[in-house]
């Protein structure tokens, strides 16, 4: 086991790396390193650290939401923005009665958690993506600026605590705690400073943890390619939100330290420049690296403070040039780049010995086993009746209705524009019909989301291979098994199984995206037959592929039949006439015909719209 | 006394401490169970504490540094020695914010050197360190930090009202004595602070009278959507209501707002006699470009308390400013001989194609020579007897003319002048009041009466 | 409501929404083309604005200077391109810092060379009178200019070789380097344009608007969200945003408050981009 756990690890993945014990020790250490230093300055030095400390922890929220998730959110500061006003409200009201405020920070990560999950079901759930994120989350930053600042007036108060416009809230309580039966006791300074850069520490490593275990593997997944990983069977809407609704926490909290640490907090928090400088701190630092975030910090603030005096005026010039030579000289951010730096070597040995190693065959070792590694689904039977899906004014498919033999394979063949990929995009549900119904047995799947069918049975490989690129194959195979499973060490041992099943085995450890063409094609179908599937749709399987790859192929495809339902869209003839299946022509949108590789090739209406050119032309390569 | 002040930076205290080997645990545990009171008490003060130059906060502006080697508490040791009195300025000297900030700096170096000249403060000369708060409001808080503890006699800062609110209880807590020296939008009532800026009262019950009765009784009121606009405009209120007029118009522009489009033509919806402009900001100066090339200013007046703030009358052209009602206390073209000399001195100091000396600089300069006198008068640094002096109403013969400190509202009585803006990019005063007292401030702040209250009012 | 009012509502409309097509649409440009995200577009604005200030001042006629300022900030657009972003090409965050780097720079430069205030200058033409409504001429020239950049635009993409060459290396680079495009070139050029557009903006907006450093700033935001509304169609896209955007706004500050219609237009565009993931003129995704 710890050879395949040694295995699915990553080179570029540094937040994976690593061990839980391994991360107290270094957050053990750097604390330490912390408290003497802390105890070695004067205390107004120790309280801008402070400062730094909750930026930190602001950084390493966008460090889970970005970095790990993708989700490109400018409304970091805004969240911590509303939890310095949380706790504003909140201390000021309570800290009187409870002598602690304590909860006021717990209700600041709440009215993070809150903001964040609204918001993130509103853009997630509305399939709201990349840059159109960033847009959404500033502008509701904005909306709050600009409510916020309207309210001066007396008016506007909760309780005690008037929100006080422009000018912010102040004389909030600073962090105070009171164990039972003990008196409140108000955190000094450097107390204050401390329990900061614990909490950094903390939050770090658990960040850390959550990039180790499959809910971090899937989060980098669906930054790399979110497509693939819904039709796994991962529902991407529920887990962006889920991951946005930590990082909420994370930057509600943070602000109730900030909110504490200056016992001030005011609108400019929601404005752009803060927005934007989280995102700086973390494109600095490096966004994959939970490092990152406090390297990030440390560096533009540090660099802004050691620069201020000697500069002056100048001081935004030394920092833009800054930002620009990052961007330059070190893409990525400075820790990975220095991560490369040290890793440089090992990783280039290993590329010399891949080169050695060939996709040979594909071993047939345990297939039928390793096809399906239990039996507890039955055989299903996919149909679409009366299907319509318009482009415009365009019909792509028209009025198909047919059903699929549950077990055995079927091609769909037709010519350019047919309407074939349209129609296993429909049965996929990346597209959703514009009339008419699929159902899988008796289930109606028509408005279902591409993860609930591939949970069901349904799994597609794409026209052209959607695989995680810059993942190992491996690391596709798991994401793929466990989407299945739920279980990370049946999901090693059967990644590792369809490694062997591939002959990708000794690429196991290469990005995907370096494997050859056909090696890339063959890994898909691996990462459809890894979610244990009972319909498998194959689109153009052979594209691009030798002879001897497409030869292969033919006997995987008839193989895959002898378990589930195969529907294969082909155009090379070659390959249909090989499988020697039950064809349905589509044409024009419409089922045009159905029969076998003989009967539809001897029918003239078939050789006139597409066999006849096609097939001599297949035949004479 | 040379051209520059004698600034320095924070006393340079560089020991090194013999810690190589600390366990964690011993760090821990001197964390959790010494307050920080014990930690930094005076032992660990004179000791010093090991500081690499890392941790100042950049903010400082170091002009030049000297070595401090008295760590005595000025408050409580005897004023018979010659070390000079250390004294702490906190402003935005960059960022956006330096359009106020940049004026206000240099005005507090001009009067440091001014006040060191005449024979400094109790026969020692004043050394200022002066922090830049770089347009952030967490650099303020940091800053203020920095200088509680930098064992200061007092504290000049704080631009915009944001910033005076957010270390204001810094300096309380610390019993550091704080001086406000910008116009703001009023009501602050505290003992440990002082305010030498105008306050809305004091221009509206100057120009909305002026202006009811020379353009006319219907005012429409454009006003920045915070703290000062808001306050700003109730005043305008009330005081068009007191002298017979009335407010038909009333909006609110968000401070990034820079098309006004709307605006202009719902003025002359309402056709008003005149229009109040409480607009503050670079965005909000496009107000008046929008406003004179619709050709609207011929025909319906501005009259302003914030125009010029900004070098507003700068940035625009002679056209958009020409003709534009201001009321403050200071104007760099006010014709008196104390000014003359003021803006000589100025312009010796930092040339004379200085863009304008604003009223920002003017109260900088009476903040600073008002506390000065104060502690001469008072004979010590000590902070209550400062207070006493101050509160006993000292007066300050500056540029503008006389001011006078009204005791119990910690706010200046001053004169207040108006002006027209002309097409060169300046004013033209044409009539100033004498005395104008702080009103509102008056009314609901008596800290000689009740020295404990401390909040802010607001009408 | 009676007729001028009327006309000088639409008026009013007109102004806004020209304003926000003229700021958004050399972002559209580098955005909708090449997915470059210039954070320092406000401070290109900014550029022609000074450029066309400092020409006025050396006695320059000031339509004239503001062509000018166009072709200098597009020269300018183009060193930034080939020192800066050519690196950076699909590489949507790093062009992000970069160009914010960029931004800071420019604005300390601008602020050293001129100070934090300089003399605007004055709006060339008169204003005219419909019924009691005064308006400013002006506003009919940002009119006309809004209308001639789109045109240009699309003249410049539809009916020029560089402009096929630029939509081909959009939809295909690799396909359109093996027709001989040189895409390196086309990138250099599309990112001037865009920068020579957002010049020309910050040229016209000098006589309205406080010509300080900071200017860029009051633009970014909104421009942004305009290009983003509008979706990838270069044209299309800032067009229809900033009319609808332009319009919420015009309208609701109309009829509340200037507070409230700065909120609508930015929940506006929440709500678009919620319903619209890939902005008006975007291909519906997935479903």
């Amino acid at each position: 086991m710890n050879a395949l756990t040694a295995r699915s690890r990553s080179p570029r993945a540094d937040a994976a790396s690593g061990s839980l014990r391994l991360d107290a020790v270094g957050a053990a250490a750097a604390f330490a390193l912390f408290a003497v230093l802390a105890n070695l300055v004067e205390e107004f030095t120790a309280f801008e650290w402070t400062l730094w400390a909750t930026q930190a922890i602001l950084a390493l929220s966008l460090t889970l939401v970005w970095g790990q998730g993708g989700i490109f959110s400018l409304g970091q500061a805004a969240i911590y923005g509303v939890g310095g006003y949380t706790y504003g409200f909140w201390a000021i009201n309570l800290a009187d009665n409870t002598g602690e405020t304590l909860t006021a920070v717990v209700a600041a990560a709440a009215a993070g958690t809150v903001v964040a999950a609204l918001l993130g079901y509103f853009m997630f759930y509305g399939n709201v993506t990349d840059v159109y994120v960033a847009i959404i989350t500033l502008a509701t930053s904005l909306v709050l600026f600009a409510f916020v600042n309207s309210t001066s007036g007396t008016a506007y108060r909760i309780g005690d605590a008037p929100f006080g416009g422009y000018n912010g809230m102040t004389r909030i309580p600073r962090l105070t705690v009171r164990l039972p039966g003990a008196e409140s006791h108000e955190l000094t300074r450097t107390q204050f400073f401390l329990a900061c850069i614990a909490a950094a520490l903390v939050i770090a490593v658990i960040i850390r943890v959550i990039a180790r275990r499959p809910f971090g593997r899937i989060s980098v997944a669906l930054q790399h390619n979110e497509l693939r990983t819904e039709l796994l069977g991962y529902d991407v809407r529920r887990h962006k939100l889920l991951l946005f609704t930590i990082g909420g926490a994370i930057a509600g909290f943070a602000g109730a330290l900030f909110a504490a640490w200056g016992r001030f907090i005011s609108p400019p928090v929601f404005s752009l420049a803060p927005a934007a400088l989280v995102v700086i701190w973390v494109l600095v630092g490096g966004r994959t690296s939970v490092a990152g975030a406090f390297v990030g910090v440390l560096v533009v603030k540090g660099f802004s403070s050691w620069f201020g005096g000697a500069s002056g005026d100048n001081e935004p010039i030394v920092l833009g040039l800054l930002l620009i030579v990052i961007v330059l000289a070190l893409p990525g951010g400075i820790v990975p780049s220095l991560q490369r730096a040290r890793s440089w070597l090992p990783s280039r040995r290993r590329t010399a010995s891949e080169s050695t190693s060939s996709p040979d065959e594909l071993r047939h070792i345990g297939a039928a086993a390793t096809l399906h590694d239990d039996d507890d689904q039955p055989e299903r039977r996919i149909a679409v009746q009366g299907v319509t899906k318009r482009f415009g004014g365009l019909a792509a498919v028209d009025d198909v209705t047919m059903a699929f033999q549950p077990l055995g394979v079927s091609c769909l063949i037709g010519p350019n524009g047919a309407g074939k990929s349209t129609l296993l995009a429909l049965l996929s549900g990346q597209l959703r019909t514009t009339a008419g119904s699929v159902t899988l047995d008796d289930h109606d799947l028509t408005k279902w989301h591409p993860y609930r069918r591939a949970r069901s049975g349904v799994g597609i490989k794409l026209q052209v291979a959607s695989i995680y690129k810059s993942l190992t194959a491996h690391e596709n195979l798991w994401l793929a098994c466990y989407a299945k499973s739920h279980n990370v060490e049946s999901a090693q041992v059967r990644s590792s199984e369809l490694l062997d099943w591939l002959g990708l085995s000794d690429d196991a450890e290469r990005p995907a995206g370096t494997l050859s063409h056909g090696q890339q094609q063959w890994l898909e179908i691996g990462m459809v037959v890894g979610g244990n599937p009972r319909v498998v749709l194959l689109d153009e399987p052979t594209a691009g592929m030798t002879r001897d790859e497409t030869e292969r192929t033919a006997a995987l495809v008839t193989e895959l039949g002898k378990r589930a339902s195969v529907i294969v869209v082909e155009h090379d003839m070659e390959f249909v006439r090989r499988l020697d299946v039950p064809i349905s022509v589509l044409h024009m949108g419409s089922l045009f015909a159905q029969g076998t590789f003989e009967e539809l090739s001897n029918d003239e209406r078939i050789i006139d719209i597409y066999l006849g050119g096609r097939h001599a032309d297949a035949a004479s390569e | 006394m040379s051209a520059n002040p004698s600034v320095t930076g924070r006393r340079a205290r560089r020991h090194i401490y013999r810690l190589a080997v600390a366990v964690a645990a011993l760090a821990l545990t001197a964390a959790a169970c010494t307050s920080s009171d014990d930690a930094d008490g005076p032992a660990a003060e004179t000791a010093g504490a090991a500081d690499a130059g890392t941790s100042d906060t950049a903010a400082e502006t170091t002009e030049t540094t000297t070595v401090d080697t008295s760590d005595d508490d000025e408050e409580t040791a005897a004023p018979v020695d010659t070390e000079p009195i250390r004294v702490g300025s906190l402003l935005d000297e960059t960022g956006p914010l330096n359009i106020y900030g940049t004026p206000m700096a240099d005005a507090t170096r001009l009067a440091i050197a001014a006040i060191n000249a005449e024979g400094g403060v109790l026969g020692r000369q004043l050394e200022l360190v002066a922090l830049d708060s770089k347009s952030d409001q967490a650099e303020y808080i940091a800053g203020a930090d920095q200088l509680v503890a930098e064992d200061l006699a007092v504290v000049h800062a704080g631009i915009t009202s944001a910033s005076r609110e957010a270390i204001r209880p810094i300096f309380d807590e610390a019993e550091l004595l704080y001086f406000y020296n910008v116009l703001y939008e009023g009501g602050v009532c505290d003992r440990n602070t002082f305010v030498t800026g105008v306050v809305p009262t004091q221009q509206m019950q100057v120009l909305i009278p002026w202006a009811i009765e020379n353009l006319g009784p219907r005012l429409y009121v454009l006003a920045a959507d915070y703290n000062y606009g808001q306050i700003s405009a109730d005043w305008v209120q009330e005081y068009a209501a007191a002298h017979g007029g009335e407010v038909v118009g009333e909006d609110f522009f968000p401070l990034d707002v820079a098309e006004f489009g709307t605006t202009v033509s719902e003025v002359q919806d309402a056709s008003p006699d005149a229009v109040v402009s409480l607009l503050v900001g670079g965005a909000h100066m496009s107000f008046y470009s929008q406003y004179a090339a619709a050709g609207v200013n011929a025909d319906i007046p501005i009259v302003s308390t914030t125009f010029g703030l900004g070098s507003e009358q700068v940035a625009l052209d002679a056209a958009s400013a020409e003709g534009i009602i201001v009321a403050y206390p200071y104007f760099e073209e006010l014709d008196t001989a104390a000014n003359a000399e003021f803006v000589a001195a100025w312009h010796s100091e930092f040339g004379s194609d200085y863009p304008y000396i604003t009223d920002l600089a003017a109260y900088v300069w009476e903040g600073w020579h008002l506390w000065a006198d104060a502690v001469n008068a008072a004979g010590t640094l000590d902070r209550d007897a400062v207070i006493a002096q101050l509160e006993s109403g000292v007066s300050f013969d500056g540029p503008k003319g006389t001011v006078t400190l009204d005791g119990g509202s910690h706010h200046l009585i001053q004169p207040v002048s108006l002006a027209r803006a002309n097409t060169s990019n300046g004013f033209d005063v044409f009539e100033t009041f004498e005395n104008i007292p702080p009103t509102f401030e008056q009314d609901v702040c008596d800290l000689i009466a009740s020295p404990d209250t401390n909040e802010q009012f607001t009408p | 409501m009676s007729a001028d009012r009327l006309f000088n509502l639409g008026f009013d409309l007109a102004t806004t929404i020209s304003i926000l097509a003229l700021v958004s649409i050399g972002l559209a440009i580098t955005f909708g083309m090449r997915g470059i995200i210039n954070l320092a577009h406000g401070e290109f604005i900014m550029l022609g604005a000074f450029a066309t200030l400092t020409g006025v001042r050396q006695g320059l006629n000031i339509w004239l200077a503001m062509a000018l300022s166009a072709a200098i900030v597009g020269v300018f657009g183009i060193v930034v391109e080939r020192l800066l972003i050519r690196w950076l090409y699909a590489r949507l965050v790093d062009t992000m810092l970069a160009t914010w780097g960029l931004s800071l720079v420019m604005v300390q430069v601008v602020e050293n060379v001129y100070g934090s205030v300089t003399e605007g200058i004055a709006v060339p033409v008169g204003d005219f009178s419909v019924g009691a409504y005064s308006m400013s001429s002006y506003n009919l020239v940002l009119m006309a200019s809004a209308v001639g950049g789109v045109v240009v635009t699309y003249v410049v993409m539809r009916r020029t070789r560089y402009g096929l060459h630029a939509r081909a290396s959009v939809q295909s680079p690799t396909m359109a380097e093996s027709l001989g495009v040189n895409t390196s070139r086309i990138n250099m050029w599309t990112f001037g344009f865009g920068a020579a557009l957002a010049g020309a903006a910050g040229a016209l907006l000098a006589p309205l608007v406080g010509v300080i450093p900071t200017m860029g700033q009051t633009f970014v935001a909104r421009s942004f969200m305009t290009v983003i509304v509008g979706g990838p169609a270069f044209v299309a896209g800032p067009v229809s945003a900033s009319g609808l955007l332009g319009f919420v706004e015009n309208v609701s500050t109309n009829q509340f408050t200037p507070v409230i219609g700065q909120a609508m237009l930015l929940i506006a565009a929440i709500v678009i981009l919620r319903f619209m993931p890939q902005g008006l003129t975007g291909r519906r995704s997935l479903r």
